[in-house]
């Protein structure tokens, strides 16, 4: 039996976990692996206190040392379901292994956003790619496609004109969102394409991508050629797992009480980007983290 | 039993998998497909991926960090 058990190794999870082990509570973090997005960030991180500038990887990395220096267990696993026994939680994981603690901490983050277009599932791995640092450098001198033009299409962006010969950059609305520094810096590199207003409709090929499909801003359909397609359009929490012990919501955010980060069920806490909140930061994620803990050793001292 | 990996230097599931062998004492060999098109290549015709990391353990592909797939074929006990 732990005191507590973190779902989730990105900055929300490993604060928790390092401010917990700090306390004294027997803890558990389960992760299916480190860094959430940070980890997959395509551009440098430069608004993380202490480091002017930082690579996503790197910073991870020393979270991650920081954390594994603590008196702590990690398991590397998918969390399938939690559900409450008694005055304690049962968290279920993949491989049908079944943990218990006193308290819980939900910071599984959030995945990408599917496109839910003809031809995207089928294609994953095959040319359809949610991370450009892991599957960009495969796509050396091929024609790709970025689908979305906020920042995180841009970044991605700005870190395939490295690699790729020619990057289209599709946004649905009519309006470029992503920061002006961002749509300089893709602008300057002479290899990316802007189309506005287009509206995604099926991805083919046959072993790999081999062409899009979209309908333009006169509702036209155009194909254009390319080998892969990097899907930036948001992010999803990453809370199904949780149901019945939370309440989310419209876009199945947890709901938590601001002052100390717990959900509608007592000792039962979420921190990170899978809980409501206008702003998704490393810096927000990890101060839930840190609140979630602090709430969880309250809790379990009380108990 | 010979295992290979197949991945880019900044691709954080292909970091999870090298921990994950190296804490178990598996010796693998690491191929870096940014930097070699010819393992790239190789990669792409045994996998019939183009995503990273592809595991082969003993002629066997395994694609992305599945640790229950990769734990059997390398007869590992948690």
């Amino acid at each position: 039996m732990y005191d507590l058990i973190i779902i989730g190794g990105g900055p929300a999870g490993m604060t928790a976990g390092i401010y917990a082990s700090r306390l004294g509570l027997k803890t558990l973090l389960i992760t299916k692996s480190f860094g959430g997005q940070i980890a997959k960030k395509a551009v440098a991180i430069d608004n993380y206190p202490g480091f002017e500038s930082i690579s996503g990887i790197e910073l991870v990395q020393k979270m991650e040392k920081h954390l594994k220096a603590q008196k702590i267990d990690i398991k590397l696993g998918h969390v399938l379901n939690i559900k409450k026994k008694a005055s304690n939680f049962l968290v279920f994981t993949k491989g049908k292994k079944e943990y218990q603690a006193k308290s819980v901490i939900l910071a599984s983050g959030a995945d990408p956003r599917p496109l839910e277009v003809p031809g995207e599932k089928e294609f994953i791995g095959k040319g359809v790619s949610y991370c450009s640092v892991c599957d960009g450098p495969m796509f050396r001198n091929k024609v790709v496609a970025v689908i979305g033009g906020g920042n995180a299409g841009f970044e991605t962006a700005i870190f395939l004109t490295k690699l790729a010969k020619k990057i289209y950059i599709l946004e649905y609305a009519d309006k470029i969102k992503a920061d002006a520094i961002n749509q300089e810096l893709v602008a300057n590199s002479g290899k990316a394409e802007i189309i506005t207003k287009a509206a995604l409709k099926e991805i083919k090929g046959k072993k790999f991508v081999e062409s899009i499909v979209y309908e333009d801003k006169n509702k036209k359909e155009k194909i254009l050629k390319v080998q892969g397609v990097f899907v930036e359009v948001g992010y999803e929490p990453a809370t199904s797992y949780a149901k019945g012990l939370v309440n989310f919501n419209k876009r199945d955010e947890i709901k938590v009480e601001f002052e100390t980060c717990q959900t509608k069920t007592p000792g039962l806490f979420a921190a990170g980007d899978l809980n409501v909140g206008a702003v998704k930061q490393i810096v927000t994620a990890a101060g839930e983290g840190a609140k979630a803990a602090l709430a969880a050793y309250d809790y379990i001292n009380k108990s | 039993m010979k295992v290979k990996v197949f991945s880019t230097s900044s691709c954080p599931y292909c970091v999870t998998l090298k921990e994950f062998l190296k804490e178990h004492n598996i010796e693998f060999e690491d191929i870096d497909v940014s930097q070699n098109k010819a393992a790239l290549d190789e990669m792409v015709e045994k996998s019939g991926q183009m995503g990273v990391p592809v595991i082969e353990i003993d002629g066997k592909i395994v694609i992305g960090f599945d640790k229950e797939k990769i734990s059997q074929l390398l007869n590992l006990k948690e």
